[in-house]
Protein backbone atom coordinates (compact mmCIF):
# COMPACT_ATOMS: atom_id res chain seq x y z
CA UNK A 1 0.00 0.00 0.00
CA UNK A 2 3.01 2.37 0.70
CA UNK A 3 4.12 4.51 -1.77
CA UNK A 4 0.70 4.90 -4.14
CA UNK A 5 0.86 8.40 -5.86
CA UNK A 6 -0.42 9.66 -8.54
CA UNK A 7 -1.08 6.03 -9.96
CA UNK A 8 -3.34 5.15 -6.93
CA UNK A 9 -7.07 5.48 -8.30
CA UNK A 10 -6.55 2.21 -10.50
CA UNK A 11 -4.24 0.44 -8.04
CA UNK A 12 -6.42 1.07 -5.18
CA UNK A 13 -9.16 0.38 -6.34
CA UNK A 14 -7.96 -3.11 -7.70
CA UNK A 15 -6.91 -3.63 -4.20
CA UNK A 16 -10.50 -2.68 -2.92
CA UNK A 17 -11.68 -5.87 -5.55
CA UNK A 18 -13.89 -3.32 -7.07
CA UNK A 19 -14.55 -1.97 -11.05
CA UNK A 20 -12.63 1.10 -11.44
CA UNK A 21 -15.84 3.71 -12.50
CA UNK A 22 -15.11 5.62 -15.36
CA UNK A 23 -17.57 8.34 -15.59
CA UNK A 24 -18.33 10.33 -18.70
CA UNK A 25 -16.64 14.25 -18.55
CA UNK A 26 -19.73 15.19 -19.03
CA UNK A 27 -21.21 14.12 -15.83
CA UNK A 28 -18.36 15.37 -13.97
CA UNK A 29 -18.83 18.87 -15.34
CA UNK A 30 -21.90 18.35 -14.52
CA UNK A 31 -21.80 17.54 -10.81
CA UNK A 32 -18.99 20.70 -10.84
CA UNK A 33 -21.60 23.11 -12.46
CA UNK A 34 -24.37 21.98 -9.74
CA UNK A 35 -22.47 22.26 -6.77
CA UNK A 36 -21.56 25.76 -8.14
CA UNK A 37 -25.37 26.86 -8.57
CA UNK A 38 -26.57 24.68 -5.36
CA UNK A 39 -23.72 27.51 -3.45
CA UNK A 40 -25.30 30.27 -5.26
CA UNK A 41 -28.95 28.93 -4.09
CA UNK A 42 -27.49 29.04 -0.76
CA UNK A 43 -25.94 32.61 -0.68
CA UNK A 44 -29.35 34.25 -0.58
CA UNK A 45 -30.36 32.94 2.88
CA UNK A 46 -27.28 33.88 4.07
CA UNK A 47 -27.36 37.56 5.80
CA UNK A 48 -30.21 38.59 3.23
CA UNK A 49 -32.96 37.54 5.06
CA UNK A 50 -32.92 39.35 7.93
CA UNK A 51 -32.11 42.37 5.64
CA UNK A 52 -35.15 41.79 3.38
CA UNK A 53 -37.33 41.24 6.82
CA UNK A 54 -36.21 44.28 8.33
CA UNK A 55 -37.30 46.22 5.76
CA UNK A 56 -40.59 44.70 5.25
CA UNK A 57 -41.26 45.81 8.73
CA UNK A 58 -40.53 42.62 10.53
CA UNK A 59 -39.38 43.18 13.75
CA UNK A 60 -36.37 41.72 15.41
CA UNK A 61 -38.16 39.46 17.44
CA UNK A 62 -40.11 37.94 15.10
CA UNK A 63 -36.73 37.78 12.66
CA UNK A 64 -34.95 36.09 15.84
CA UNK A 65 -38.08 33.32 15.81
CA UNK A 66 -37.31 32.37 12.21
CA UNK A 67 -33.87 32.22 12.67
CA UNK A 68 -34.01 30.17 15.47
CA UNK A 69 -36.95 27.68 14.18
CA UNK A 70 -34.88 27.25 11.04
CA UNK A 71 -31.53 26.64 12.82
CA UNK A 72 -33.33 23.88 14.97
CA UNK A 73 -34.77 22.47 11.66
CA UNK A 74 -30.77 22.71 10.00
CA UNK A 75 -29.65 21.00 13.23
CA UNK A 76 -32.33 18.39 14.13
CA UNK A 77 -32.64 17.41 10.22
CA UNK A 78 -29.03 16.42 9.45
CA UNK A 79 -29.55 12.85 10.73
CA UNK A 80 -33.13 12.09 9.21
CA UNK A 81 -31.49 14.06 5.93
CA UNK A 82 -28.53 11.50 5.65
CA UNK A 83 -30.88 8.77 6.34
CA UNK A 84 -33.24 9.31 3.42
CA UNK A 85 -30.11 10.01 0.91
CA UNK A 86 -28.92 6.51 2.21
CA UNK A 87 -32.01 4.87 1.84
CA UNK A 88 -33.03 6.56 -1.85
CA UNK A 89 -32.24 4.67 -4.78
CA UNK A 90 -31.34 7.80 -6.79
CA UNK A 91 -29.40 10.21 -5.48
CA UNK A 92 -29.84 12.85 -8.14
CA UNK A 93 -34.02 12.85 -7.58
CA UNK A 94 -32.66 13.20 -3.93
CA UNK A 95 -30.70 16.52 -4.75
CA UNK A 96 -33.18 18.05 -7.64
CA UNK A 97 -35.92 17.74 -4.92
CA UNK A 98 -33.80 19.54 -2.26
CA UNK A 99 -32.74 22.49 -4.53
CA UNK A 100 -36.32 23.09 -6.12
CA UNK A 101 -37.80 23.01 -2.39
CA UNK A 102 -34.56 25.88 -1.38
CA UNK A 103 -35.60 27.34 -5.24
CA UNK A 104 -39.64 27.98 -3.45
CA UNK A 105 -39.11 28.87 -0.67
CA UNK A 106 -37.00 31.69 -1.81
CA UNK A 107 -39.94 32.38 -4.21
CA UNK A 108 -42.13 32.22 -0.68
CA UNK A 109 -39.83 34.93 0.86
CA UNK A 110 -39.96 36.99 -1.89
CA UNK A 111 -43.90 36.65 -2.70
CA UNK A 112 -45.32 36.43 0.82
CA UNK A 113 -42.98 38.00 3.16
CA UNK A 114 -45.53 36.95 6.35
CA UNK A 115 -45.32 35.13 9.12
CA UNK A 116 -46.26 32.10 8.65
CA UNK A 117 -45.02 31.48 4.90
CA UNK A 118 -41.99 32.80 6.32
CA UNK A 119 -41.70 30.54 8.99
CA UNK A 120 -42.72 26.98 7.09
CA UNK A 121 -40.09 28.74 3.57
CA UNK A 122 -37.20 28.80 6.51
CA UNK A 123 -38.00 25.36 7.90
CA UNK A 124 -38.77 23.46 4.51
CA UNK A 125 -34.91 25.36 3.03
CA UNK A 126 -33.37 24.16 6.27
CA UNK A 127 -35.19 20.57 6.26
CA UNK A 128 -33.97 20.32 2.28
CA UNK A 129 -30.65 21.99 2.62
CA UNK A 130 -29.91 18.87 5.18
CA UNK A 131 -30.74 16.15 2.60
CA UNK A 132 -28.70 18.12 0.12
CA UNK A 133 -25.62 18.14 1.20
CA UNK A 134 -25.27 14.32 1.93
CA UNK A 135 -27.19 13.84 -1.95
CA UNK A 136 -24.15 16.40 -3.32
CA UNK A 137 -21.04 13.89 -1.65
CA UNK A 138 -22.84 10.74 -2.44
CA UNK A 139 -23.54 11.49 -5.85
CA UNK A 140 -19.45 12.31 -5.70
CA UNK A 141 -18.85 8.71 -4.44
CA UNK A 142 -21.63 7.36 -6.23
CA UNK A 143 -19.36 8.67 -9.48
CA UNK A 144 -16.13 8.72 -8.98
CA UNK A 145 -15.77 5.49 -6.48
CA UNK A 146 -13.72 5.69 -3.21
CA UNK A 147 -10.11 5.86 -5.56
CA UNK A 148 -10.47 8.99 -6.60
CA UNK A 149 -13.04 10.59 -4.16
CA UNK A 150 -10.18 12.70 -2.71
CA UNK A 151 -9.82 15.11 -5.64
CA UNK A 152 -12.89 14.85 -6.71
CA UNK A 153 -14.31 16.83 -2.91
CA UNK A 154 -11.50 19.13 -3.87
CA UNK A 155 -13.55 20.11 -7.25
CA UNK A 156 -16.61 20.53 -5.23
CA UNK A 157 -15.21 22.70 -2.82
CA UNK A 158 -13.49 24.89 -5.29
CA UNK A 159 -16.96 25.17 -7.32
CA UNK A 160 -18.98 25.67 -4.46
CA UNK A 161 -16.76 28.42 -2.97
CA UNK A 162 -16.76 29.81 -6.32
CA UNK A 163 -20.33 29.82 -6.53
CA UNK A 164 -20.78 31.63 -3.40
CA UNK A 165 -18.12 34.15 -3.78
CA UNK A 166 -19.38 35.46 -7.09
CA UNK A 167 -23.42 35.26 -6.00
CA UNK A 168 -22.57 37.36 -2.64
CA UNK A 169 -20.96 39.85 -4.81
CA UNK A 170 -24.53 39.56 -7.50
CA UNK A 171 -26.79 39.61 -4.85
CA UNK A 172 -25.25 42.05 -2.97
CA UNK A 173 -25.38 44.36 -5.65
CA UNK A 174 -28.59 43.58 -6.41
CA UNK A 175 -29.77 44.15 -2.69
CA UNK A 176 -28.21 47.33 -2.97
CA UNK A 177 -28.97 48.79 -6.31
CA UNK A 178 -32.76 46.96 -6.50
CA UNK A 179 -33.93 45.94 -2.97
CA UNK A 180 -33.45 43.00 -0.82
CA UNK A 181 -36.66 41.68 -2.36
CA UNK A 182 -34.90 41.17 -5.45
CA UNK A 183 -32.19 38.55 -3.91
CA UNK A 184 -34.34 36.21 -3.52
CA UNK A 185 -36.61 36.37 -7.42
CA UNK A 186 -32.68 36.18 -8.26
CA UNK A 187 -32.38 33.19 -6.16
CA UNK A 188 -35.51 31.48 -7.17
CA UNK A 189 -34.90 32.25 -10.75
CA UNK A 190 -31.07 30.33 -9.76
CA UNK A 191 -33.09 26.68 -9.46
CA UNK A 192 -33.65 26.44 -13.56
CA UNK A 193 -29.89 26.55 -14.58
CA UNK A 194 -29.33 24.39 -11.38
CA UNK A 195 -31.66 21.41 -12.80
CA UNK A 196 -30.36 22.13 -16.26
CA UNK A 197 -27.13 20.70 -15.33
CA UNK A 198 -28.31 18.50 -12.28
CA UNK A 199 -29.84 16.61 -15.42
CA UNK A 200 -26.29 16.24 -17.28
CA UNK A 201 -25.62 13.89 -14.74
CA UNK A 202 -26.10 10.78 -16.43
CA UNK A 203 -28.31 8.47 -14.17
CA UNK A 204 -26.81 4.96 -14.98
CA UNK A 205 -23.23 6.33 -13.66
CA UNK A 206 -24.22 6.90 -10.25
CA UNK A 207 -23.83 3.82 -8.59
CA UNK A 208 -26.56 3.95 -5.57
CA UNK A 209 -24.14 0.97 -3.59
CA UNK A 210 -21.01 2.95 -4.54
CA UNK A 211 -23.00 6.14 -2.98
CA UNK A 212 -24.08 4.89 0.23
CA UNK A 213 -20.56 3.53 0.82
CA UNK A 214 -21.09 0.04 0.26
CA UNK A 215 -18.78 -1.86 -1.71
CA UNK A 216 -20.31 -2.69 -5.27
CA UNK A 217 -19.33 -6.47 -5.46
CA UNK A 218 -20.07 -7.49 -1.91
CA UNK A 219 -23.29 -5.21 -1.50
CA UNK A 220 -24.09 -6.46 1.94
CA UNK A 221 -26.90 -5.24 4.36
CA UNK A 222 -25.73 -1.70 5.60
CA UNK A 223 -24.59 -1.88 8.99
CA UNK A 224 -26.80 -1.10 12.04
CA UNK A 225 -26.25 2.48 13.67
CA UNK A 226 -25.32 0.74 17.00
CA UNK A 227 -22.11 -0.55 15.37
CA UNK A 228 -21.98 2.79 13.43
CA UNK A 229 -21.53 4.45 16.74
CA UNK A 230 -18.86 2.50 18.09
CA UNK A 231 -16.20 3.23 15.58
CA UNK A 232 -13.98 4.93 17.51
CA UNK A 233 -12.11 6.87 14.81
CA UNK A 234 -15.51 8.32 13.77
CA UNK A 235 -16.26 9.72 17.39
CA UNK A 236 -12.99 11.22 17.50
CA UNK A 237 -13.69 12.75 14.45
CA UNK A 238 -17.08 14.27 15.59
CA UNK A 239 -15.31 15.68 18.89
CA UNK A 240 -12.92 17.31 16.96
CA UNK A 241 -14.97 18.91 14.54
CA UNK A 242 -17.11 20.28 17.73
CA UNK A 243 -14.63 21.72 19.30
CA UNK A 244 -13.43 23.20 15.71
CA UNK A 245 -16.68 24.71 15.07
CA UNK A 246 -17.21 25.76 18.65
CA UNK A 247 -14.00 28.00 18.08
CA UNK A 248 -14.02 28.70 14.34
CA UNK A 249 -17.92 29.45 14.15
CA UNK A 250 -17.92 32.93 16.04
CA UNK A 251 -14.41 34.15 15.20
CA UNK A 252 -15.99 36.14 11.74
CA UNK A 253 -18.93 37.74 12.56
CA UNK A 254 -16.76 38.81 16.15
CA UNK A 255 -14.04 40.16 13.74
CA UNK A 256 -16.10 41.70 11.79
CA UNK A 257 -17.33 43.77 14.46
CA UNK A 258 -14.04 44.71 15.77
CA UNK A 259 -13.59 46.09 12.50
CA UNK A 260 -16.24 47.99 11.67
CA UNK A 261 -15.74 49.85 15.79
CA UNK A 262 -12.04 50.58 14.88
CA UNK A 263 -12.37 51.12 10.56
CA UNK A 264 -15.83 53.26 9.11
CA UNK A 265 -14.52 55.01 5.85
CA UNK A 266 -13.10 51.76 4.54
CA UNK A 267 -15.02 49.14 6.65
CA UNK A 268 -17.58 47.71 4.08
CA UNK A 269 -14.56 47.25 1.81
CA UNK A 270 -12.23 45.14 4.33
CA UNK A 271 -15.17 43.21 5.46
CA UNK A 272 -15.94 42.24 1.96
CA UNK A 273 -12.61 41.40 1.40
CA UNK A 274 -12.57 39.19 4.04
CA UNK A 275 -15.79 37.02 3.46
CA UNK A 276 -14.15 36.23 -0.09
CA UNK A 277 -10.51 36.09 0.06
CA UNK A 278 -10.74 33.07 2.07
CA UNK A 279 -13.18 31.91 -1.18
CA UNK A 280 -10.07 32.22 -3.20
CA UNK A 281 -8.02 30.70 -0.92
CA UNK A 282 -10.23 27.80 -1.03
CA UNK A 283 -11.34 27.93 -4.87
CA UNK A 284 -7.15 27.46 -5.27
CA UNK A 285 -6.03 25.02 -2.63
CA UNK A 286 -9.28 22.24 -2.24
CA UNK A 287 -8.39 20.18 -5.35
CA UNK A 288 -4.51 20.67 -4.13
CA UNK A 289 -5.92 19.07 -0.70
CA UNK A 290 -7.93 16.80 -2.56
CA UNK A 291 -4.97 15.10 -4.60
CA UNK A 292 -2.26 15.57 -1.41
CA UNK A 293 -4.78 13.72 0.83
CA UNK A 294 -4.15 10.44 -1.66
CA UNK A 295 -0.77 10.92 -1.15
CA UNK A 296 0.51 11.85 2.46
CA UNK A 297 -2.64 10.60 4.35
CA UNK A 298 -5.22 12.79 5.66
CA UNK A 299 -3.40 13.33 8.58
CA UNK A 300 -0.66 15.88 7.79
CA UNK A 301 -3.08 17.82 6.31
CA UNK A 302 -5.79 17.65 9.07
CA UNK A 303 -3.39 18.86 11.61
CA UNK A 304 -2.26 21.74 9.42
CA UNK A 305 -5.94 22.80 8.91
CA UNK A 306 -6.45 22.40 12.83
CA UNK A 307 -3.31 24.17 13.53
CA UNK A 308 -3.99 27.07 11.81
CA UNK A 309 -7.54 28.16 13.60
CA UNK A 310 -5.65 28.83 17.46
CA UNK A 311 -3.30 31.15 15.54
CA UNK A 312 -5.83 32.92 13.48
CA UNK A 313 -7.69 33.57 16.89
CA UNK A 314 -4.49 34.48 18.46
CA UNK A 315 -3.27 36.80 15.89
CA UNK A 316 -6.99 38.27 15.87
CA UNK A 317 -6.65 38.67 19.62
CA UNK A 318 -3.38 40.69 19.59
CA UNK A 319 -3.03 42.75 15.90
CA UNK A 320 -5.03 45.74 15.64
CA UNK A 321 -4.34 47.07 12.49
CA UNK A 322 -7.42 46.74 10.26
CA UNK A 323 -5.65 45.74 7.21
CA UNK A 324 -3.61 42.91 9.00
CA UNK A 325 -6.91 41.80 10.58
CA UNK A 326 -7.52 41.22 6.57
CA UNK A 327 -4.60 39.30 5.79
CA UNK A 328 -4.72 36.92 8.80
CA UNK A 329 -8.36 36.17 7.80
CA UNK A 330 -7.15 34.48 4.80
CA UNK A 331 -5.86 31.51 7.14
CA UNK A 332 -9.12 31.11 7.25
CA UNK A 333 -9.40 29.78 4.00
CA UNK A 334 -6.54 27.71 4.63
CA UNK A 335 -8.87 25.91 6.80
CA UNK A 336 -11.31 26.28 5.08
CA UNK A 337 -10.19 24.03 1.79
CA UNK A 338 -8.91 21.19 4.27
CA UNK A 339 -11.96 20.94 5.70
CA UNK A 340 -14.19 20.99 2.65
CA UNK A 341 -12.29 17.99 1.74
CA UNK A 342 -11.47 16.43 4.77
CA UNK A 343 -14.89 16.24 6.39
CA UNK A 344 -16.15 14.31 3.65
CA UNK A 345 -13.32 12.41 2.27
CA UNK A 346 -12.75 11.16 6.57
CA UNK A 347 -15.80 10.06 6.47
CA UNK A 348 -15.80 8.10 3.38
CA UNK A 349 -13.13 6.44 4.34
CA UNK A 350 -14.86 5.40 7.85
CA UNK A 351 -17.47 4.40 6.43
CA UNK A 352 -16.39 2.34 3.43
CA UNK A 353 -18.46 -1.04 3.17
CA UNK A 354 -20.96 -0.14 5.60
CA UNK A 355 -23.46 1.12 3.61
CA UNK A 356 -24.09 4.29 5.87
CA UNK A 357 -21.71 7.11 4.37
CA UNK A 358 -24.71 9.50 4.46
CA UNK A 359 -26.45 9.06 7.58
CA UNK A 360 -22.66 9.60 9.16
CA UNK A 361 -22.86 12.57 7.15
CA UNK A 362 -25.79 13.85 9.11
CA UNK A 363 -24.06 12.12 12.41
CA UNK A 364 -21.18 14.72 12.35
CA UNK A 365 -23.22 17.32 10.22
CA UNK A 366 -25.24 17.39 14.12
CA UNK A 367 -21.57 17.70 16.17
CA UNK A 368 -20.52 20.30 13.52
CA UNK A 369 -24.03 22.45 13.92
CA UNK A 370 -24.16 21.90 17.90
CA UNK A 371 -20.23 23.28 17.90
CA UNK A 372 -20.84 26.64 15.50
CA UNK A 373 -24.55 27.02 17.09
CA UNK A 374 -22.80 27.91 20.70
CA UNK A 375 -20.06 29.54 19.59
CA UNK A 376 -21.50 32.88 19.02
CA UNK A 377 -22.89 32.33 22.75
CA UNK A 378 -19.99 31.63 24.44
CA UNK A 379 -18.26 34.63 22.62
CA UNK A 380 -20.73 36.84 22.95
CA UNK A 381 -20.67 35.95 26.50
CA UNK A 382 -16.62 36.38 26.96
CA UNK A 383 -16.78 39.86 24.81
CA UNK A 384 -19.46 40.99 27.05
CA UNK A 385 -18.05 40.61 30.12
CA UNK A 386 -14.08 40.62 29.30
CA UNK A 387 -13.80 42.48 25.68
CA UNK A 388 -12.97 41.27 22.53
CA UNK A 389 -9.35 40.13 22.66
CA UNK A 390 -10.44 37.79 25.69
CA UNK A 391 -12.82 36.17 23.58
CA UNK A 392 -10.38 35.81 20.84
CA UNK A 393 -8.21 34.39 23.31
CA UNK A 394 -10.83 31.88 24.58
CA UNK A 395 -12.11 30.72 20.64
CA UNK A 396 -7.98 29.94 20.53
CA UNK A 397 -8.03 27.98 23.71
CA UNK A 398 -10.93 25.39 22.69
CA UNK A 399 -9.03 25.19 18.84
CA UNK A 400 -6.04 24.24 20.83
CA UNK A 401 -7.95 21.64 22.34
CA UNK A 402 -9.64 20.61 19.36
CA UNK A 403 -5.81 20.59 17.80
CA UNK A 404 -4.65 18.48 20.47
CA UNK A 405 -7.29 15.75 19.97
CA UNK A 406 -6.77 15.72 15.87
CA UNK A 407 -2.64 15.53 16.12
CA UNK A 408 -3.13 13.02 19.45
CA UNK A 409 -6.02 10.27 19.17
CA UNK A 410 -7.28 10.62 15.47
CA UNK A 411 -6.09 7.96 13.01
CA UNK A 412 -4.88 8.00 10.06
CA UNK A 413 -8.11 6.72 7.82
CA UNK A 414 -6.92 7.01 4.20
CA UNK A 415 -6.29 2.99 4.39
CA UNK A 416 -9.10 2.67 6.99
CA UNK A 417 -11.56 0.61 4.68
CA UNK A 418 -9.22 -1.18 2.43
CA UNK A 419 -7.83 -2.69 5.84
CA UNK A 420 -11.36 -3.53 7.19
CA UNK A 421 -11.77 -5.63 3.46
CA UNK A 422 -9.51 -8.42 4.54
CA UNK B 1 -58.29 42.11 59.47
CA UNK B 2 -56.61 44.19 56.81
CA UNK B 3 -56.64 42.07 54.27
CA UNK B 4 -60.56 41.31 54.90
CA UNK B 5 -61.30 44.62 54.40
CA UNK B 6 -59.05 44.83 51.80
CA UNK B 7 -60.77 41.67 50.15
CA UNK B 8 -64.67 43.21 50.63
CA UNK B 9 -63.15 46.29 48.90
CA UNK B 10 -62.05 44.08 46.24
CA UNK B 11 -65.59 42.04 46.14
CA UNK B 12 -67.61 45.83 45.97
CA UNK B 13 -65.31 46.51 42.96
CA UNK B 14 -65.50 43.43 41.00
CA UNK B 15 -69.20 43.92 41.59
CA UNK B 16 -69.97 47.99 40.55
CA UNK B 17 -67.48 46.83 37.70
CA UNK B 18 -69.29 43.85 36.75
CA UNK B 19 -73.15 46.20 36.72
CA UNK B 20 -70.75 48.77 34.56
CA UNK B 21 -70.03 45.82 32.03
CA UNK B 22 -73.86 44.22 32.27
CA UNK B 23 -75.27 47.71 31.70
CA UNK B 24 -73.17 49.34 28.85
CA UNK B 25 -74.22 46.75 26.15
CA UNK B 26 -77.88 47.56 26.79
CA UNK B 27 -77.17 51.42 26.98
CA UNK B 28 -79.46 53.28 24.34
CA UNK B 29 -76.98 55.89 24.06
CA UNK B 30 -74.05 55.14 21.84
CA UNK B 31 -70.95 55.75 23.54
CA UNK B 32 -68.81 58.37 21.46
CA UNK B 33 -68.08 57.22 18.00
CA UNK B 34 -64.36 57.32 17.73
CA UNK B 35 -62.88 59.94 16.02
CA UNK B 36 -61.04 59.66 12.97
CA UNK B 37 -58.46 61.91 11.65
CA UNK B 38 -56.90 61.69 8.08
CA UNK B 39 -53.26 61.75 7.71
CA UNK B 40 -51.91 62.04 4.21
CA UNK B 41 -49.47 60.12 2.78
CA UNK B 42 -46.91 62.14 2.62
CA UNK B 43 -47.55 63.50 6.02
CA UNK B 44 -46.57 60.73 8.04
CA UNK B 45 -44.80 57.28 7.48
CA UNK B 46 -44.26 53.85 9.22
CA UNK B 47 -40.42 54.18 10.27
CA UNK B 48 -39.44 50.51 10.94
CA UNK B 49 -37.42 49.58 8.33
CA UNK B 50 -36.23 52.46 6.39
CA UNK B 51 -33.18 53.56 5.90
CA UNK B 52 -31.40 56.58 7.22
CA UNK B 53 -28.34 58.75 6.49
CA UNK B 54 -26.09 61.13 7.60
CA UNK B 55 -26.34 65.00 6.77
CA UNK B 56 -23.08 64.33 4.62
CA UNK B 57 -25.61 61.68 2.95
CA UNK B 58 -23.77 58.47 4.23
CA UNK B 59 -25.54 55.25 5.00
CA UNK B 60 -26.13 54.70 8.45
CA UNK B 61 -28.46 51.79 8.15
CA UNK B 62 -31.93 51.27 8.93
CA UNK B 63 -34.57 52.02 12.15
CA UNK B 64 -34.99 48.61 13.71
CA UNK B 65 -37.27 49.24 16.81
CA UNK B 66 -37.94 53.03 18.44
CA UNK B 67 -37.64 52.82 22.55
CA UNK B 68 -40.62 54.76 24.31
CA UNK B 69 -40.82 55.91 27.71
CA UNK B 70 -43.42 55.74 30.26
CA UNK B 71 -45.42 58.56 29.14
CA UNK B 72 -44.89 57.01 25.53
CA UNK B 73 -43.01 59.88 24.43
CA UNK B 74 -40.01 58.06 21.76
CA UNK B 75 -36.26 58.52 23.29
CA UNK B 76 -34.05 56.55 21.13
CA UNK B 77 -34.35 54.93 17.56
CA UNK B 78 -32.67 51.19 17.56
CA UNK B 79 -30.62 51.45 14.32
CA UNK B 80 -28.67 48.48 12.49
CA UNK B 81 -25.79 49.74 11.22
CA UNK B 82 -22.59 49.23 9.35
CA UNK B 83 -21.16 45.87 8.06
CA UNK B 84 -21.07 44.13 4.61
CA UNK B 85 -23.52 40.81 3.85
CA UNK B 86 -24.65 40.87 7.64
CA UNK B 87 -21.21 40.84 8.82
CA UNK B 88 -19.80 43.12 11.79
CA UNK B 89 -22.76 45.05 11.56
CA UNK B 90 -24.53 46.57 15.32
CA UNK B 91 -27.59 47.87 16.78
CA UNK B 92 -27.23 51.03 18.16
CA UNK B 93 -29.44 53.59 20.00
CA UNK B 94 -29.44 57.06 19.00
CA UNK B 95 -30.91 60.14 20.79
CA UNK B 96 -34.59 60.50 19.09
CA UNK B 97 -34.21 64.06 19.03
CA UNK B 98 -31.10 63.57 17.20
CA UNK B 99 -33.28 61.69 14.06
CA UNK B 100 -34.47 64.21 11.55
CA UNK B 101 -37.48 63.55 9.38
CA UNK B 102 -37.65 65.82 6.08
CA UNK B 103 -40.50 66.04 4.29
CA UNK B 104 -38.25 65.77 1.05
CA UNK B 105 -39.93 68.05 -1.77
CA UNK B 106 -40.25 64.64 -3.54
CA UNK B 107 -42.49 61.75 -3.35
CA UNK B 108 -40.45 60.21 -0.54
CA UNK B 109 -39.83 60.92 3.21
CA UNK B 110 -36.21 60.85 4.43
CA UNK B 111 -34.64 60.34 7.73
CA UNK B 112 -31.51 62.36 8.63
CA UNK B 113 -29.46 61.40 11.22
CA UNK B 114 -27.43 64.38 13.15
CA UNK B 115 -24.68 62.21 13.41
CA UNK B 116 -21.77 61.33 11.39
CA UNK B 117 -20.38 57.23 10.54
CA UNK B 118 -17.18 57.95 12.47
CA UNK B 119 -19.23 59.68 15.09
CA UNK B 120 -21.76 56.18 15.59
CA UNK B 121 -18.78 53.80 15.06
CA UNK B 122 -17.11 53.54 18.88
CA UNK B 123 -21.20 53.58 20.23
CA UNK B 124 -21.90 50.39 22.08
CA UNK B 125 -24.15 47.89 21.08
CA UNK B 126 -27.46 47.92 22.06
CA UNK B 127 -28.99 45.09 24.02
CA UNK B 128 -32.37 44.51 25.37
CA UNK B 129 -32.53 44.13 29.34
CA UNK B 130 -29.69 46.00 29.61
CA UNK B 131 -29.46 49.55 30.51
CA UNK B 132 -28.97 51.44 26.80
CA UNK B 133 -26.26 53.81 25.69
CA UNK B 134 -27.88 56.47 23.62
CA UNK B 135 -25.77 58.10 21.26
CA UNK B 136 -26.85 62.22 21.29
CA UNK B 137 -26.80 64.61 18.41
CA UNK B 138 -23.40 66.00 19.77
CA UNK B 139 -22.00 62.16 19.32
CA UNK B 140 -21.87 62.26 23.16
CA UNK B 141 -23.13 58.78 25.17
CA UNK B 142 -25.82 59.36 27.73
CA UNK B 143 -27.30 56.47 29.56
CA UNK B 144 -31.15 55.70 29.59
CA UNK B 145 -32.48 55.62 33.25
Amino acid sequence: MAGIGALSPSIAAADAGAEVPHPSRRSLHGLDWFVFFVADVQAGFGPFVAVYLTTQKWTQFDIGLVMTVAGLVALVGQVPGGALVDAARSERVVAGAAIAAIGGSALAYAMWPIFPVVLAAASLQAAASCALGPAIAAISLGLVGHAAIGERFGRNARFASIGAGLSAGVMGACGYFFSARSVFFVTAALLVPALLVLRRLAVEEIDPERAHGSLPPAARPPIDLKSLLQKRALLIFGACLLLFHLANAAMLPLMGSVLTMRSSQWATVLIGACLVGPQLVVAAFSPWVGRQAERWGRRPLLIAGFAALPVRGLLFATVSDPYLLVAVQLLDGLTGAVLAVMVPLTIADLTQGTGRFNLTQGLVGTMTGLGASFSPTFAGFVSDTFGSNYAFFGLAIIAVLGLAVVSLLMPETRDAGRDGER
Amino acid sequence: MGGRIGGIALFVLAATLQTVAAQNPQNPEPPGQPSVTVLGSKEVQSIVGSEIRSAADEDMGRIVDVLVDGSGQARAAIIDFGGFLGVGSRKIAVDWKALHFVPAASARYRIVLELTKDQVKPAPEYKEGKPTIVLGAAGNLEPLP
